[in-house]
């Protein structure tokens, strides 16, 4: 039986913070396939736009909060990021939504995408190789 | 570079009752395979299509359902269609050997990622036969 996930001692129930995380993840995986020439597909749109969706929303929500926090205890979430990866995070999001309806990205939106990218895969530590999503190139 | 397809028309089916974990499942098989994935939020319903509409080539569910529980729908799964990858979710490290023993094919244990479900696909959705 494979086994996936995380280690067994550190085993837990899913929070918000986890969905978010991993949904942003998703979302980067989205715009590097697409900066790629990945083939886009009915179903792939339809997730792109539903996972852009989710994560703008949690994105500007997280950034409300942080108006609203005193002290650590305060805080809904977990998370350790300041306004401006939030806003990153939804300009990722908007520009996802643009490239899934169609809109073509000129070179200076693609390169402000991948210096977005960047920025955020710095943040959160996450560099999903290109090797690994090789798959994606078949729609 | 090595040459990899989706199984044509491949059908997938998530079982989980909290609604965003599962829309996060639905959506990253979804965008992989590029295909409807099924969504489910009881153990009963599910095996109701399966029973009506056939079984899909994967079911990925979490151990704890309402009506028929993980446990119960993994084992009826096995009996009606063993060609049929089912992977269990849980929360709880007691749950993997037990779900191991029932016939699981894999194990995806709580708090996991994109990652883990890329593999799934990889290991069980990807023909590499297929040219």
């Amino acid at each position: 039986m494979l086994r996936l996930g995380a280690e067994p001692d550190i085993m837990r129930e899913m929070e918000l913070d986890d969905i978010f995380i991993s949904r942003l993840q998703l979302l980067i995986i989205m715009s590097k396939a697409y900066l790629l020439e990945y083939p886009l597909g009915r179903h792939r749109v339809k997730s792109i736009l539903e996972n852009a969706q989710c994560v703008k929303g949690d994105a500007v929500g997280l950034a409300e909060d942080l108006d609203f926090i005193d002290s650590p205890e305060d805080a809904i979430s977990t998370l350790e990021f300041d306004k401006i990866f939030y806003q990153r995070v939804k300009l990722l999001a908007v520009m996802a939504e643009a490239f899934a309806k169609g809109h073509t990205l000129e070179p200076p939106k693609k390169e402000a995408l991948e210096k977005n990218l960047q920025s955020i895969c710095g943040a959160i530590t996450f560099n999903q190789q290109i090797s690994d999503i090789q798959f994606l190139k078949v729609a | 570079m090595r040459e990899e397809n989706i199984i044509p028309n491949v059908k997938i089916a998530v079982v989980d009752e909290d609604v965003i974990i599962r829309d996060f499942v639905v959506g990253t098989l979804m965008y992989s395979v590029n295909r409807e994935v099924l969504p489910f939020d009881n153990g009963f319903d599910a095996w109701v299509y399966f029973e009506e509409a056939g079984f899909p080539d994967m079911v990925v569910a979490d151990v704890n359902l309402q009506e028929i529980d993980g446990y119960t729908l993994l084992t009826k799964i096995k009996e009606r269609s063993a060609r049929t990858i089912v992977v269990m979710i849980s929360n709880k490290w007691e749950h993997e050997a037990i779900v191991a023993e029932l016939g699981a094919d894999a194990f995806l244990a709580k708090p996991f990622g994109v990652n883990a479900l890329f593999e799934l696909v990889q290991k069980f959705v990807v023909d590499e036969s297929v040219k």
